[in-house]
């Protein structure tokens, strides 16, 4: 059976197996757990405390605990991901097998961060390095052991990018010539104007 | 055959008293689990009033005991037999037999990773661009497929960035579709049944 959620695919037979997990505890204190799955889906941080608070009453154990918050990770994240509504998503979880209490539960916390979800995952996607910041400054070059007037304006620029591999962060300096630097901001300007275009 | 226990990896007296070996037990997990520190032998050997090395001779033998028996998968009459030579009390050395049944899959996991010299698939990343212009060409529509493969050997990791278009990475699925393939033959299914 395909998925939207999945996306269209069928179901992992791990997330099924844990629904039944799920199912374990209360609607009430499976809405709590789902807002502790978000905030850490957000990047909040995860109260692990709270979370085997939440649990205890069911008995789990911490093989248990790990796999419900796994399940309830992967049905936010991957509906966020294929961009599911609500509804849809509480369907296909019924299908599932995950009584209706929970799934409202779980369905009213996903709408209420449906695009906070997807602005941090949009956030999180592969990037290949990134600008940080620019800073300029202009000189002026009076004389040089090869010329002794020679009376040029110069533009020094400092780029700080991330790069490519998580956690590393460069500095280029580059001297750009006036005439030079008058092409470099044309073309930029008509890439910028490209962008616009696009937005 | 069982477990040889040499005069340097026997655990000390101080294993007489039970709840003295649980708290063994449960530094000597840690330990197989993130690694062990002098700060930890220090605060155990506080609570018990035992010099440091005591604990460290301890828990290093508890270890050894419980990384060789999971290694070599020993049956439990073998494993009480090994522990026996130790001459603990019948309580202590149940509690060890139920500490090494209860751990045997993690702690065999835990060594498996210990091994790994190859890198090994972790994660992959990918994103799905459209170029559509450059300095030298307006209008353009080139996808590209940019990806980074995540691999890890023990515990190094590290990344690569690969590139492609949609044609190449439809051959690199058929072909990994086509692997995947391989292992459901008749032939690999008779190698695979032979090794169980």
């Amino acid at each position: 059976m395909r998925f939207r959620f999945c996306g269209d695919l069928d179901c992992p037979d791990w997330v099924l197996a844990e629904i039944s997990t799920l199912a374990k505890i209360s609607s009430v204190k499976m809405k709590l757990l789902c807002a502790q799955v978000l905030k850490d889906l957000l990047g909040e941080g995860i109260d692990y405390d709270k979370v085997a608070k939440l649990t205890a009453d069911a008995k789990f154990e911490s093989g248990d605990i790990k796999a419900s918050v796994a399940v309830l990770s992967f049905i936010l994240s991957s509906a966020a991901k294929h961009d599911v509504d609500g509804e849809s998503l509480s369907s296909e979880l019924q299908q599932l097998g995950l009584p209706k209490e929970h799934v409202t539960g779980l369905c009213k916390s996903y709408e209420d961060k449906h695009s906070a979800l997807q602005d941090k995952l949009r956030e999180t996607s592969l990037r290949l390095g990134r600008l940080n910041s620019v800073s300029w400054r202009v000189d002026y070059t009076l004389s040089s052991s090869d010329l002794r007037e020679v009376n040029e304006p110069l533009i020094q620029l400092k780029l700080q990018t991330q790069g490519a591999e998580p956690g590393s962060s460069e500095t280029t300096v580059v001297s750009v010539s006036a005439d030079k630097f008058r092409v470099l901001l044309a073309e930029l300007k008509q890439a910028q104007a490209m962008m616009n275009a696009l937005q | 055959t069982g477990v040889v226990i040499d005069s340097d990896h026997k655990p000390e007296q101080v294993f007489c008293f039970s709840s003295v070996v649980e708290e063994f037990g449960h530094i000597a997990l840690e330990s197989l689990r993130r690694g062990s520190s002098p700060k930890i032998y220090e605060s155990a050997a506080k609570k018990l009033f035992v010099p440091m090395e005591m604990v460290q001779h301890g828990v290093e033998g508890l270890v050894f005991l419980l990384m060789e028996s999971s290694k070599h998968m020993i049956s439990e009459v073998n494993f009480l037999d090994c522990v026996l030579v130790l001459g603990f009390s019948e309580e202590v050395n149940r509690f060890l037999l139920k500490l090494y049944q209860e751990h045997q899959g993690q702690i065999r996991t835990i060594m498996k990773q210990l091994i790994c010299s190859q890198p090994t698939y972790q994660n992959l990343e990918w994103r799905l661009d459209v170029q559509l212009a450059s300095r030298l060409l307006r209008q353009q529509i080139v996808p590209t497929v940019v990806t980074r493969l995540f691999l890890t050997s023990g515990t190094d990791s590290s990344s690569r960035v690969l590139q492609t278009d949609p044609r190449t990475l439809l051959h690199i699925i058929y072909t990994l579709e086509a692997a995947l393939a391989a292992v459901k033959t008749s032939h690999t299914r008779r190698i695979l049944r032979n090794i169980k």
